[in-house]
């Protein structure tokens, strides 16, 4: 050990200019902050302009069901319709299930069944939605066929279940958050009182829960509606097909309808140019759509952070005997809600795994595809991988500027506001954002079909995944630390590089790759802008006219296929190879999260 | 010669009701202040809004004035914290290592080159009195350290910058007795060649290390929450 002697300081106390001041930090969340803002107003923009464009009879849209363009008649009810039929299906069927399989997770399962169950549950929730189409395809639709007794199965009733397999896990793993938040001394404290377990849940845990569980069902609405190619590859897309009595309505629930996403989602935008009339009427659709999806987000958003409301007591019901037989019984009741989810996991990975095998076969990924017959997907792979790569360069500096905008800079109204709007901006239904792509890079700007106007058309998709983990981790950022920073005299700026960049990185990228995992399997949003079936070279040459080849729209075009067997299998073996991508980054992104969530800075 | 600090009925208030003060002092060029009165009576307050980081809704009223020059209300800034410099009562490590630690503020708010700036901060380290601990440790990570030697690294890394002034904020109540000691030499060893204000419950504490000491007698915001009732 050696020992110093004091010196007077050999620097003199400088009133010069700072080291590195970091003034761009400012910038840098600025534009993250506006590209938010930005994104946004182009796609309400593009819609409105839309609208503008031509003459849009609102009456007719919300209270017409014949839609011909050819006879100018653009009547959009059939189709309000046929989007609250498909969701509220998918509701009711999903939300008792889930909220059971979630309470059974967080409150009746052992932590070392439940942990890995709840991470089963999230990949689940990140399977991309052309798979759940697939599916639903080969599986749903036969048995609709067969128990409705009607060709081909194409129906509401399928694109509800369809549906509603696609959002439990979601649900259930939005639920589950909620349930987990909720102190253990809650649920301590009842116990000691001598209430049984399930009296517990209900009356000490589920009031606490309540308003995150409720959002968890808003969400799923939300995904629900916004929901374009799983619906579309299974609703039959048929117009103006509108009950007039009780009967009717049965019955067309088992026969092919047609929703707002799936209208959307069709050849029609591409046959009805960019303006007029006809492009008009479409582009109100797609604000009727956002309008209801912005709706369940702002709703679902606010119960969250409003936390919970203390409702009156719930009143004991039934007489005080039985508690015990009575806690049993439901204790049975929520185990057994826990069977649907778990054997719709086990049922999803036997079928991609048995019909998917090709997938195994290393040349299954290293040739190119033949058509719909044979051959493997490596262009497709490789169009799959520019698209996220060039999105997530793109999207990694704008969400990050945001999420720290959100963060620290702006004053607790400007970031309230600016948080809702990246939440509207993530639940922007895809379709819409395929379109606006269309519009906007393909057709006005003239790029045509391109890799680049892909990418940009993910980018909305992807940046408000990086903004909100990376404004949460800064929030979280202990007051100390803070202040200790701040009190040796740091500039804020210098304080955001410093502190809350190395603190904040690793939940940056771990949005950016549960971003980038959503990203990879979204179907809608190139179909129009940057892919073709075939005839693509693996990497394009230029931007203008330059399209790929991608897995899910490679998936989609096989998957309409659905009676040639060589095309399924296919279908299958794309399936499983984008399960298998979209896994890689999502367990990336879980094992990132794990190891820096713990990490202590302060002691 | 100016104070290091001077204060002239500096109270905090929220929109509603003033929740501190007024209190009057000076601070003095190499003497040790003491501030003391009963928990809740609002001493880490004072010293936040002394260097202006109360939390947000609470403002500052009166007069600050920090080597002769005067702060309104708001208006101070990173370079006032440069030379004010608090020491918070939980000793906060940065991630990194000893070195990186009393280097902190320093390579922030001066332009020097490495080099000096890593002798300023050995010498900082020294008069915190717990250069002999970690001399062979510099590089290694903060965090292994005790906590009564985090204490320690938080004071070397404040003592880095010369401020002027240097606020702690109740430095030994996280510690054993032990450790304790060791911080409270750290402080003694600064008598006569900083200004510092400690704040402390303690009042034997104040009494060992302190010059002078200022009471915030919970009077003055027992009056004032009576008025507003």
């Amino acid at each position: 050990m050696t020992t110093k002697t004091l010196a007077p300081p050999s620097v003199p106390s400088g009133t010069g200019s700072r080291p590195r001041p970091s003034k761009w930090i400012w910038s840098w969340t600025w534009v993250g902050a506006f590209a938010v803002i930005a994104l946004l107003l182009t796609v309400v923009g593009y819609l409105g302009a839309g609208v503008g464009s031509g003459h849009v009879g609102w009456a007719d849209l919300l209270f017409e069901s014949a839609w011909s363009p050819a006879n100018s008649a653009y009547g959009g009810l059939a189709m309000i319709y046929g989007t609250a039929v498909v969701c509220v299906l998918a509701l009711v069927i999903a939300v008792p299930v889930s909220w059971g399989a979630a309470v059974a997770l967080t409150e009746y399962l052992p932590p070392r069944l439940a942990r890995p169950l709840r991470l089963c549950v999230e990949l689940l929730a990140a399977v991309p939605s052309i798979v759940y189409g697939l599916i639903g395809i080969m599986v749903v639709r036969p048995v609709i066929a067969r128990i409705a007794d009607v060709p081909g199965g194409d129906s509401l009733a399928a694109a509800g279940i369809v549906l509603a397999v696609m959002i439990t896990p979601t649900v259930v793993a939005v639920s589950v958050d909620a349930l987990t938040a909720v102190p253990d001394r809650v649920r301590e404290t009842a116990l000691s009182l001598g209430l049984t377990r399930q009296e517990m849940i209900r009356s000490a845990v589920l009031p606490l829960a309540r308003s995150g569980m409720r959002a968890a069902v808003l969400l799923g609405l939300a995904r629900a509606l916004g929901e374009a190619i799983a619906v579309f590859l299974v609703v039959g897309r048929a117009d103006g097909r509108m009950p007039t009595s009780f009967g009717e309505f049965v019955d067309s629930l088992s026969h092919p309808g047609q929703t707002l996403t799936t209208k959307l989602a069709g050849p029609e935008p591409v046959l009805a140019g960019t303006t007029g009339p006809y492009f008009a009427a479409l582009c109100g659709l797609g604000l009727i759509l956002l309008a209801l999806v912005a709706a369940a987000t702002i709703w679902g958003t606010r119960g969250r952070t409003r936390g919970a409301t203390t409702k009156s007591a719930p009143r004991y019901r039934g007489s005080a005997r039985m508690r015990l037989q009575r806690d049993r019984m439901v204790r049975t009741l929520r185990l057994g809600a826990l069977l649907l989810p778990t054997a719709l996991l086990v049922g999803m990975l036997a079928l991609l795994v048995t019909r998917g095998s090709s997938a195994f076969n290393p040349s299954f990924w290293f040739t190119s595809a033949t058509g719909a017959a044979g051959g493997g997907v490596r262009d497709q792979i490789t169009g799959t991988v520019l698209l996220i790569a060039a999105t997530g360069i793109l999207a990694l500096p704008l969400g990050f500027g945001a999420g720290v905008f959100i963060g620290v800079h702006a004053s607790a109204r400007t970031a309230r506001v600016l948080q809702t709007l990246t939440i509207i901006l993530g639940g922007v239904p895809t379709i819409l954002l395929g379109l606006a792509g269309f519009v906007i890079l393909s057709t006005t700007m003239g790029w045509g079909r391109s890799w680049l106007a892909g990418a940009i058309v993910l980018v909305p998709v992807v940046v408000p995944v990086i903004a909100l983990t990376t404004a949460a981790r800064v929030r979280s950022i202990p007051a100390e630390l803070t202040e200790s920073a701040m009190s040796l005299g740091l500039t804020r700026a210098q304080f955001i590089r410093s502190v809350v960049v190395p603190y904040t990185w690793p939940a940056t990228i771990t949005g950016l790759l549960l971003g980038l995992a959503r990203a990879a399997g979204e179907t809608a949003p190139l179909l129009f802008t940057a892919t073709v079936f075939f005839g693509a070279p693996a990497l394009p040459d230029g931007i203008v006219e330059a399209p790929v080849q991608a897995l899910p729209t490679h998936i989609f075009t096989l998957s309409q296929d659905s009676g040639d067997p060589q095309a399924v299998t296919q279908a299958w073996g794309s399936a499983m190879v984008l399960v298998l991508i979209t896994a890689v980054l999502l367990s990336a992104a879980v094992a990132l999260r794990n190891r820096f969530e713990g990490e202590r800075w302060t002691t | 010669m100016d104070h290091v600090i001077s204060v002239r009925r500096l109270s905090v208030r929220s929109r509603e009701k003033t929740l501190v003060g007024p209190v009057s002092f000076n601070l003095e060029q190499g003497s040790t202040t003491g501030l003391c009165g009963p928990s809740g009576a609002g001493k880490s307050t004072i010293l936040r809004a002394l260097v202006e980081l109360l939390p947000s809704g609470l403002t500052r009223d009166g007069e600050l004035r920090v080597l002769g020059r005067t702060i309104p209300p708001g208006r101070g800034d990173a370079e006032l914290r440069a030379k004010v410099v608090l020491v918070p009562q939980t000793p906060v490590v940065f991630g990194g290592s000893v070195l990186d630690n009393a280097l902190f503020g320093l390579r922030h708010v001066l332009r020097a080159p490495q080099e000096a700036l890593r002798e300023r901060a050995e010498q900082a380290l020294e008069e915190a009195g717990l250069w002999t601990e970690v001399a062979d440790r510099l590089d290694s990570p903060a965090q292994n350290l005790s906590a009564g030697q985090r204490q320690r690294l938080c004071l070397a890394r404040a003592l880095a910058l010369e401020p002027a002034g240097l606020l702690l904020d109740e430095p030994t109540s996280a510690l054993d007795e032990r450790s304790r000691d060791k911080v409270e030499q750290s402080i003694a060893a600064l008598r006569g060649r900083r200004a510092v204000l400690l704040v402390s419950h303690d009042p034997a504490q104040v009494e060992r290390l302190c010059d002078t000491t200022v009471h915030l007698d919970q009077l003055t915001t027992e009056s004032e929450t009576a008025a507003v009732a």
